[in-house]
């Protein structure tokens, strides 16, 4: 089955910043399950933050890599990861004590090379340019296919015999 | 870790890095050469990885241990990755998935020395 064109996340520069994201979610979930099975009691909200962060990496590179209907929980993710990595950062400079160990996030990612940072926004940059294309493609097909609503197939379904796949974002098992 | 094997997997992995950086920035795909030398990358990981895990004891600090053996155990899913990547995505910007894939591995293998320098 041919990769549906409207909506696919991966492709081009996503490529790059899918393996970004995969290596950064990789050092998050290794740095945090260390945290949590060696020392969680050090410094709770700290290593708690790092699993969050991790999953949440994760769940971003996830959406990347499947695109389509989860470009909207991507964009959620990285809006998550940003404001993170702001108030965590800000946090870490202006309550030291309440940060002993280091997240991903504390000090803007200086630890990852400021990388936690920059990511989110492209990640949302990335998002919102696959939701573009996604919408004018859509809007090509919503005019040469006057009837898309698949309630209305439902009650005449023998207007629409050709039409097995209204919908040409879903997801490619 | 023996200092002269970290030594070859990070100037092998550095030079998968320049060369698919080389790659991407001529637009070329990926070729035998160049799997090649992921190749060789890999095995150097997954023999660092066995010596690793056989002379785990020389560390004492758990939290050093279990960072040691996360690095130990997703270092060599990197080339991997990027590998079958290049093949599947023919573009250059795939080629630079690789070249920051290599990049990674040759920090992380640094950073995996001075664990292992710190403690044995």
């Amino acid at each position: 089955m041919p990769e549906p064109s409207s909506r696919r996340a991966l492709g081009g520069p996503g490529v790059a910043l899918v393996v970004v994201y995969a290596l950064l979610a990789l050092a998050a979930t290794g740095r945090s399950l260390v945290q949590i099975f060696t020392e969680f009691d050090n410094a709770p909200l700290a290593y708690a933050l790092s699993a969050l962060a991790a999953v949440v990496y994760l769940l971003a590179t996830w959406c990347l890599i499947r695109g389509g209907r989860w470009v909207r929980v991507g964009r959620w993710a990285c809006t998550f990861e940003l404001v993170g990595v702001l108030v965590v950062g800000a946090a870490s400079f202006l309550v030291p004590e309440a940060f002993p160990a280091k997240t991903v996030w504390s000090h803007f990612g200086q630890g990852y090379g400021l990388v936690p940072l920059v990511l989110p926004v492209l990640g949302l940059l990335w998002f919102r340019k696959v939701e573009r294309e996604a919408v004018a493609a859509e809007q090509v097909t919503d005019s040469a296919e006057q009837v898309t609503d698949s309630a209305e197939q439902a009650t005449h379904p023998a207007e629409a015999p050709v039409q097995d796949d209204p919908r040409p974002d879903a997801p490619v098992a | 870790m023996k200092e002269p094997l970290t030594y070859v997997v990070v100037g092998l992995a550095f030079l998968l890095f320049l060369a698919a950086s080389y790659y991407a920035l001529r637009d070329r795909l990926i070729d035998d050469k160049l799997l090649g030398l992921a190749a060789l990358v890999e095995l150097g990981l997954l023999v660092m990885l066995v010596i690793g895990l056989v002379g785990i004891g020389n560390i004492t600090d758990t939290t050093e241990k279990a960072t040691f053996v996360a690095y130990l155990i997703s270092l060599p899913v990197i080339p991997i990755g990027t590998s079958l990547l290049t093949i599947k995505e023919k573009s250059r910007w795939a080629m630079g998935s690789m070249a920051i894939g290599a990049f990674a591995v040759a920090v992380m293998v640094l950073r995996l020395q001075q664990i292992w320098n710190a403690h044995a």
